[in-house]
């Protein structure tokens, strides 16, 4: 990968803040986006915008067919069956919610279970916890390792023939851990649970094949990777989909509305009331393509060697705890950490004088935290548009951080 | 804008080595707050005489801002009235919002003069405002 032809894509990778070039290190939050999505979404604006599937005139081709292509882009990037299996959503909360308010609400009941793990953004806990209230079902939480991996022995004595669902996080937002979903989609399948996928950490990061997982559910956000925000996808195998009720409801999802009665539309529209974010979908379509140029491959070979070096250089910060499995091969690049006497939001403040964007705070995983024993943590995540040179400025940036806070019995 | 200005020396050691930190056997007042984003939490616990502030101390966990600002303002209103606590939590607030303020009745409390130049931080900065705020409230 030539790295300084990729960054000179991203404009904003250009940007001088606090009087220094900016280091951007909190990919895992969202990330910066290459003149082709910046130019897809302009473009569309310029030349050929109408709402879609609605208008007979070109203009309205044109946005309708741009809309299903990219459509079409998203089922070739996950590997799905079919294009009547990807729904757009705002993101991957509202994808995971769309799970939770039809197909779980239809078929939990009361003393049912399902697992999630103990490593779940809230945007996939919070929506099983209120569903869970509200049937009388049961939640159970795979716990982690010491190694930062998921414990799978609990995780089988867990599943039963009262588990109707199983949440599971592609790759966590803190410590960076991939997970088994592979094996744990088949021994959730020999109970006859279903299951949930979040995808939204992975799929900017490795190649994502679908079937191959043969989940029943994946959720993606589109700014996680490249594209715009308020654009997401939920992937769901149609013989779910068909079985489903709508979740919102209007134009776009009916074939026929009479006072007597409503018929839905096909999939996937079934699932897609109102005007969709049809920008949204144009400027993703447009970042699916930068990234199958670079090659999913290549970009986790990348942000492999980013990690490793990442791994290997934080460890010289004195007082310092990396979060999550050491081993680069076993984690994208997502890097949770605390340094003894400096809380992670002076590390931030002090890290942004430089010039280094990361995120601190519990990172929207406060079950994890809790597990951890601490209220918050520091995080840099990285994009293959990243370097070890910066790298190596947020290592030497942590330690005058620790500088500055003295040294702490 | 430096860290030096945001990261004073008297800050770091409020932070290292908090003043009235701990709790109080009976209080006369209790209250909690957190900042759910970031996740500082703070506790507060005061004990009157009369109209007098007689003791007041704190617990919780956070930045060097929302802790030392913890540390700084129990120090600023232990044995005030609560009328002129309510004064000083004023001035504190204007001098967080950059108004003009009086530096003479936040003494120590200055220090924290320079949080406004961090946008992000002043919430960490309020936090212990917030509190003792609930806390007096509770005063009969």
């Amino acid at each position: 990968m030539d790295i300084e032809k990729i960054r000179k894509d991203f404009p904003i990778l250009s940007r001088i803040v606090r009087d220094r070039p900016l280091v951007y290190l909190d990919n895992a939050a969202t990330t910066q986006k290459p003149s082709a999505v910046i130019e897809a979404i302009s473009g569309l604006y310029r030349n050929y915008n109408a709402n879609v599937h609605r208008g007979v005139y070109l203009l309205a081709e044109e946005a309708t067919q741009a809309y299903e292509d990219s459509r079409e882009a998203v089922r070739r990037f996950i590997n799905a069956g079919s294009t009547e299996e990807v729904v757009f959503t705002r993101n991957a909360t509202e994808a995971l919610n769309l799970v939770a308010y039809t197909w779980a609400d239809a078929n939990i009941r009361a003393g049912d279970e399902i697992i999630v793990t103990i490593m779940e953004h809230h945007s996939n806990y919070v929506p099983w916890f209120r569903l869970a209230r509200r049937k009388g079902a049961v939640i159970k939480i795979v716990p982690s390792r010491k190694d930062g991996e998921l414990d799978m022995d609990a995780f089988g004595s867990m599943l039963s023939d009262r588990t109707k669902l199983v949440g599971i996080a592609h790759m966590s937002n803190v410590f960076g851990t991939i997970n088994p979903v592979r094996e744990m989609v088949s021994l959730a399948h020999t109970r006859g649970a279903a299951v949930v996928v979040d995808g939204a950490q992975s799929a900017p990061h490795m190649k994502i094949d679908v079937r191959g997982m043969d989940c029943d559910f994946f959720a993606l956000s589109g700014h996680k990777m490249l594209g715009p925000a308020g654009i997401g996808v939920l992937y769901a195998k149609s013989s779910y989909l068909k079985s489903m009720e709508p979740f919102m409801s209007g134009g776009e999802m009916i074939l026929r509305v009479t006072l007597e009665d409503v018929v839905y539309n096909d999939l996937p529209w079934k699932f897609e009331a109102g005007t969709p974010n049809y920008e949204g979908a144009i400027g993703l379509k447009a970042a699916i393509e930068y990234l199958e140029a670079l090659g999913m491959d290549t970009v986790e070979a990348y942000e492999r060697e980013l990690t490793e070096h990442a791994l290997r250089s934080m460890k010289t910060v004195p007082d310092i705890f990396l979060y999550g499995p050491s081993d680069p091969a076993k984690k994208g690049g997502i890097i949770a950490f605390n340094i003894k006497g400096v809380h992670s939001h002076d590390i931030g403040t002090i890290l942004d004088s430089e010039g280094i964007a990361i995120r601190a705070g519990h990172h929207c995983a406060q079950p994890l935290m809790i597990d951890c024993g601490v209220s918050a943590m520091a995080r840099a995540s990285f994009y293959f548009y990243n370097t070890e040179q910066e790298i190596d400025m947020l290592v030497k940036a942590l330690k005058k951080a620790k500088e500055m806070f003295g040294h702490v019995a | 804008m430096s860290l030096e200005e945001l990261f004073k020396e008297i800050i770091i050691e409020h932070y290292q080595h908090p003043k009235n930190h701990g709790h109080i056997e009976h209080p006369d007042a209790r209250s909690e707050g957190s900042n759910p984003l970031c996740g500082d939490e703070i506790q507060m616990e005061l004990l009157f005489e009369g109209d007098r502030i007689k003791d007041v101390m704190f617990t919780g966990n956070g930045c060097s801002i929302s802790q030392s600002a913890a540390s700084l303002m129990t120090e600023a209103i232990k044995g005030r009235t609560v009328a002129e606590a309510r004064r000083l939590m004023e001035e504190y607030k204007n001098m967080l919002q950059g108004n003009d303020y009086d530096a003479g009745m936040l003494g120590d409390l200055e220090a924290l003069s320079d949080v406004k130049k961090f946008p992000a931080r002043v919430k960490c900065a309020s936090l212990s405002m917030a509190v003792l705020d609930q806390a007096l409230q509770q005063k009969k």
